[in-house]
């Protein structure tokens, strides 16, 4: 196991390095700059070539593609994020202020997409062929078929317009002082994430767990005689649990990244709407930072999820201990 | 033959009248040969086709459905007002005509011009169909794209000729809006050699000194009719129509009889007299990482409105009227200088005092800073010493002058500026205390527009960014202390969270030009819309200099 990690670590940094020069890279083939981002057209005329010169020696663009990718590079080794060219403002609190913003919307979905999607996925697979295991496959394919902006903008309309229960967005105000003031604000944009996800895990696990039931060790469980809800649940669904957490793990990374369209529709002050406008933007350290720290997230998952996988199932292992 | 005849069979003062009217008749006909015909290789150099093109948009079918009859039509560049000619030339909806001059400049029916826009919406596109539909009907091919990345330098880079060309931007059309505070910013652009799709005119070069020459509007005015007849013959660009500005406001807001104007920029609104339901006003345009400085946006944002002051207060339509933070002014007759005088115990609100000294700090600032409205960079720049200083030949600018004991400052002028009070009126001044040390191309990257700390009638006392700005009002406002606080969201015209928030009740104030938030908003029993005519003009650049 050791060894395993020690290879993926290896691949890990010379990842990093090759993707953020990819993304760099992609930046300097986009039309525009920042400081182009800065002029409206509509007041362009107003300014003159040695001003826009003068504004891109301030930041610094009219440095060559690799001069800046270097000077960003090893900022950012030593620590550095550096500094959001709109405002000027350091990178490292725009991150303070919205990766946990995300993490927390992310984190509450996940939590209700996995207690919902397991749930579902299990008594679907337990009732196989009934109808409602038909009605869960037919909301499941719904749940991943239909664009979750479509179901946000619904769920703003009927339960913040019509009946006016829950607020339609934004994550704080200045009346709340609790954590429970902020409850209210969660609700709709995590049950919304949420729902996208319920769907695939229940898929998953349902069809995970139909595997597991079909398997011989469940059958030789229950010509024991144990009662079925044990032979379902601590033999069947421990056994079933597997793909599913590895599908969990994966889950996490993507919605920090994957949560963009429902923190838009919500207002939500999140990684993904600072990360859209970083792009419009032109916006070079952010969109960076930013892009590096998904990437991280990602290898990162991957690696801790092979490594759950092997502690999960006893029949995996990994590496040459 | 027929002339000559008719000439010797009449008597003396009739023959006079004849020679008067042939003499006018040809003089007609000759500038019209000489006019009317391409200056280079480029067809759309021919005032016809430029004519034609015009003619052939039926805008009034457009505004009533595409814009759903929220537009004015628009007859030159100028707004509908005190400036407007009563002469300009009808470029109204005219197939007949607009095929008819085509035909005459011999149009190359094979050519397909190249239309670019900036505005990534969906009206817009439409907006692009439905101008190709009638060019087509008189025989012109157009396609239509959306330009991306540096919009500024693909439209706005002029050739290195300015009478010649060739072109130093690659397309025939544009479509795109000025938006203008000062009636001379329509024109000035278009002085030879500053101008991306006009060629140079001795002409027009002169007629815009004239309009620069007076800070007089009645003096003005002859010369705008005078300009605006000259380019609307000319047919340089096609006036589309005018944008109006729709202010919003929920029950819960009422002006107290305060007037309505220009929101996009400041103005006599008096909002600390203004009363709020519930003690919250809830808006929009609040910061996202930080606040924007204000000498760029003048008005957009509502902190440049509310938490900062300026020495003038113009009307709604944004003409001068009087005092704001200045006690008295006095703009020398010749308009070459301009002494405010300070009210007496202005503060900032953290408590120091705002003197002369901020607002010579803030001119100087605004002298060397890159990103500043266009009328206030003519002001500023116009001071005397302001070049040199700019350019780092002197410490201080000649021409700011100022006495802290007497709240005096003068402001000696090198050239006349005829909108040196428009920009007064609209340009904040910012505390010296807090961004004296501040490098001015890098304004904007001061920790100051995390908390920013003004005089105006709202200060800012709590900021979770991208979630909510909270403003308090401001005790030693000079103006009175408002009843009410303002909650602004990171929201924007434009996002799409407008309708939902106001929906939901979370939107008291704003404005919008989107046609269609106004059918949305009217349709809300707790929220109202009120269209307001702004200079704003929408038009279509034709590019006459040669092909690059």
């Amino acid at each position: 196991m050791t060894t395993y990690i020690i290879q993926r670590l290896f691949i890990f940094f010379p990842m990093l390095l090759a993707i953020s020069f990819l993304v760099y890279g992609g930046l300097e083939l986009s039309p525009g700059d920042a400081v182009s981002h800065m002029i409206s057209p509509e007041l362009a005329l107003s300014i003159t070539a040695e001003q826009l010169e003068a504004m891109r020696e301030a930041y610094g663009l009219n440095k060559s593609f690799l001069t800046r990718y270097w000077i960003w590079l090893t900022s950012m080794v030593q620590g550095d994020m550096g500094y959001s060219m709109a405002g000027g403002v350091a990178i490292s609190e725009i991150m303070a202020k919205t990766v946990p913003a995300t993490l927390e919307l992310s984190l509450v979905a996940l939590f209700f997409s996995t207690i919902i999607g397991c749930s579902l996925g299990v008594l679907s697979a337990l009732k196989r062929g009934s109808a409602t295991d038909n009605s869960l496959t037919v909301a499941g394919m719904a749940g991943v078929s239909i664009p979750e902006f479509f179901f946000g903008l619904v769920a703003i309309l009927l339960f913040a317009i019509e009946l006016q229960w829950l607020p339609v967005g934004g994550r704080l105000l200045p009346s709340y002082e609790t954590v429970w003031d902020r409850i209210p604000n969660i609700v709709l944009p995590s049950l919304v994430l949420a729902l996208m996800m319920t769907a695939g895990a229940m898929r998953y696990a349902r069809s995970s767990m139909l595997d597991v039931l079909a398997r011989e060790f469940i059958t030789t469980a229950r010509s024991k005689g144990m009662p079925e809800w044990r032979v379902n649940l601590l033999h069947g669904f421990r056994v079933a649990l597997t793909p599913v957490v590895v599908l969990i793990g994966f889950r996490l990374p993507l919605l920090i990244g994957g949560s963009t369209i429902i923190e838009q529709v919500y207002q939500w002050p999140g990684i993904g709407n600072m990360f859209i406008r970083s792009v419009r933007g032109s916006d070079y350290p952010l969109v960076m930072t930013i892009s590096l720290m998904y990437v991280f997230v990602v290898l990162t998952a991957s690696l801790i999820i092979d490594v759950l996988t092997a502690l999960i199932d006893p029949r995996v292992r990994l590496g040459k201990e | 033959m027929l002339a000559s005849s008719v000439f010797y069979s009449i008597g003396g003062n009739m023959k006079k009248l004849y020679v008067v009217i042939v003499a006018v008749l040809a003089h007609l006909m000759f500038i019209s040969s000489a006019s009317a015909q391409p200056t280079n290789s480029n067809q759309l150099s021919d005032p016809r086709v430029r004519q034609a093109l015009c003619m052939a948009i039926d805008m009034k079918t457009i505004g009533e459905t595409l814009f759903e009859d929220q537009i004015i039509m628009a007859d030159s560049l100028l707004p509908n007002g005190p400036y407007k000619s009563p002469n300009l030339p009808d470029y109204s909806y005219n197939p007949e005509k607009a095929r008819q001059l085509l035909a005459e400049a011999n149009w190359d029916s094979n050519r397909e011009l190249d239309m670019v826009f900036y505005y990534g919406d969906q009206l817009t596109t439409d907006f692009m169909a439905a101008i190709q539909a009638y060019f087509a009907d008189v025989g012109v091919k157009m396609t239509y794209r959306l330009l991306q990345g540096d919009v500024g330098a693909q439209l706005n880079s002029v050739p290195e000729d300015g009478v010649n060309g060739p072109a130093a931007v690659d397309y025939d059309l544009g479509y795109g809006a000025r938006a203008a505070i000062a009636m001379q910013e329509y024109y000035n652009s278009f002085k030879t050699g500053l101008n991306p799709q006009t060629p140079g005119d001795p002409k027009m070069d002169a007629l815009i000194e004239k309009i620069n020459s007076s800070a007089d509007p009645e003096v003005l005015k002859p010369y705008f009719f005078e300009i605006q007849e000259y380019q609307m013959e000319k047919a340089n660009i096609c006036p589309l129509y005018y944008q109006k500005l729709f202010i919003y406001e929920s029950d819960k807001v009422s002006r107290n009889g305060e007037m309505y104007g220009n929101d996009q920029y400041n103005y006599d609104w008096k909002i600390e007299n203004w009363k709020v339901d519930g003690g919250v006003l809830q808006t929009n345009t609040g910061p996202i990482e930080f606040f924007e400085q204000p000498w760029y946006n003048l008005g957009i944002w509502i902190h440049s409105k509310v938490v900062f002051d300026r020495l003038l207060v113009a009307d709604g339509g944004l003409v001068p009227t009087g005092c704001s933070a200045c006690e008295s002014y006095d703009l020398a007759p010749d308009g070459m200088s301009l002494t405010f005088k300070l009210r007496d115990g202005l503060t900032w609100h953290d408590g120091d005092d705002f003197t002369v000294e901020d607002v010579a700090w803030s001119i100087r600032t605004a002298i060397k800073a890159p990103r500043i409205h266009s009328v206030v960079v003519n002001t500023v720049n116009s001071i005397k010493g302001a070049e040199a200083f700019k350019n780092g030949s002197t410490d201080d600018v000649a021409g700011i002058k100022y006495s802290i004991a007497d709240r005096t400052i003068t402001l000696e002028m090198a050239t006349l500026d005829p909108n040196i009070l428009t920009t007064f009126s609209q340009f904040a001044i910012l505390p010296k205390h807090k961004l004296g040390d501040v490098d001015p191309n890098q304004l904007q990257q001061s920790d100051f527009w995390q908390m920013p700390v003004g005089s105006g009638p709202f200060k800012v006392t709590e900021v979770k960014m991208n979630d909510f700005a909270k403003l308090v009002p401001f005790d030693n406002y000079h103006g009175g202390k408002a009843g009410f606080d303002i909650i602004a969201y990171p929201s924007f015209d434009g996002d799409g969270n407008l309708i939902k928030n106001a929906a939901a009740g979370k939107m008291d104030y704003g404005f919008t030009k989107n046609v269609a938030d106004v059918a949305a908003l009217d349709a809300m029993a707790n929220m109202s819309t009120k269209a307001v005519d702004i200079p704003y003009t929408r038009m279509m650049w034709i590019m006459q200099y040669p092909k690059p």
